[in-house]
């Protein structure tokens, strides 16, 4: 099945993306309006890949991420940088083994 | 406490009951150890792929803030909305021990300056060269989704294997144990009860007979 991709942050990612042939690229401006704009999204059947900016992710906060919990495999969500390069120290992947496996492991990435 | 009859029929039901926990047990053990190493096999592959996509997406963006500052905010801003747009992904789901994960198909996103359909004549090549460059961004993003789609539905469904886990070890299984012990000790309690009885009848019996015996002898 055909979906589209679709984008939201800042003025910059929105840009570039329009550039690169993503039909809906949305530019974050409010917490509420971002937040009832998403749940839209993520009920669409249509959307396949909804790119959010890590900086907006953050101001959206535990709901944004409740949300996506309880989403199902589409569309999927992958949390970017934007134009500055920003990501948060606390790594999601790391928080999700340290809560599935336990705190001991550690992963690395394989060395050459 | 369950309500418990001790009798030797719920003796046996339990002993069924058991076994079938404990063998319900290692199944979801051996499920979750399954789980565990597909959930590190795709770990392993976002931490490959992930960190390639994002300087991708921070070149595009280099390349994007000097076609702005050259050629204008504006005018980039413009050549955005003009182009043309079909960024689409054809998906489809597969399984992996039984849990749903996404699975995409990025066909090649990179488009020619013609394909872009922003009016070339006044547009520099730099701008093409950010279009190009947020569109391999774009392909391989979509890789890095797929991946932590994926991670995040195994992370679930292990939460969701280990709870039940627990829940057999910790609560259901002892439980049950609980119980055997219980209806074992008191048929046992019922087998010395009747033991004694019995020994106390056949005791008077033989009294009887003493008395019986003597009084005719």
């Amino acid at each position: 099945m055909k979906r589209e991709v679709v984008v939201v942050g800042e003025r910059e990612t929105v840009t570039g993306f329009a550039l690169a042939g993503v039909g809906r690229a949305y530019l974050h401006s409010s917490r509420e309006e971002t937040l009832r704009l998403l749940r839209g999204l993520l009920r669409e059947e249509g959307v396949g890949l909804l790119l959010v900016t890590h900086r907006v992710a953050e101001e959206l906060g535990e709901e944004w991420r409740r949300m996506v919990r309880e989403k199902g495999p589409f569309p999927m969500v992958l949390r970017i940088p934007d134009r500055t390069g920003y990501r948060p120290e606390r790594d999601e992947l790391e928080e999700m083994v340290r809560r599935t496996v336990g705190a001991e492991v550690v992963v690395r990435r394989e060395e050459e | 406490m369950m309500a418990l009859s001790p009798t030797r029929m719920e003796l046996l039901r339990l002993r069924r009951r058991i076994a079938l926990a404990r063998k319900g047990h290692d199944l979801l053990r051996e499920k979750m150890d399954a789980l565990v190493m597909e959930f590190f096999e795709v770990l392993r592959k976002i931490y490959e792929k992930r960190e390639g996509a994002f300087d991708q997406l921070g070149k595009a963006h280099s390349s994007l803030s000097l076609c702005m500052a050259s050629w204008g905010t504006a005018e980039t801003e413009q050549a955005a909305r003009e182009a043309r747009k079909g960024a689409v992904l054809e998906t489809s789901l597969r399984y992996i021990m039984g849990v749903p994960v996404p699975v995409v198909e990025v066909g090649e996103t990179v488009r020619t300056a013609l394909g872009r359909g922003y009016s070339l004549h006044p547009s520099p090549s730099l701008l093409d060269r950010a279009s190009e460059e947020f569109e391999r961004a774009l392909k391989m993003l979509a890789e890095v989704a797929e991946l932590e789609e994926a991670a995040r539905a195994l992370a679930w469904e292990l939460e969701r294997t280990r709870r039940r886990v627990n829940a057999l070890e910790y609560i259901l299984i002892p439980r049950l144990e609980a119980a055997l012990k219980f209806i074992g000790m008191r048929l046992d309690e019922m087998e010395r009860e009747h033991f004694f009885r019995l020994k106390r009848i056949k005791a008077t019996l033989e009294r009887r007979e003493a008395v019986g015996g003597g009084a005719e002898g």
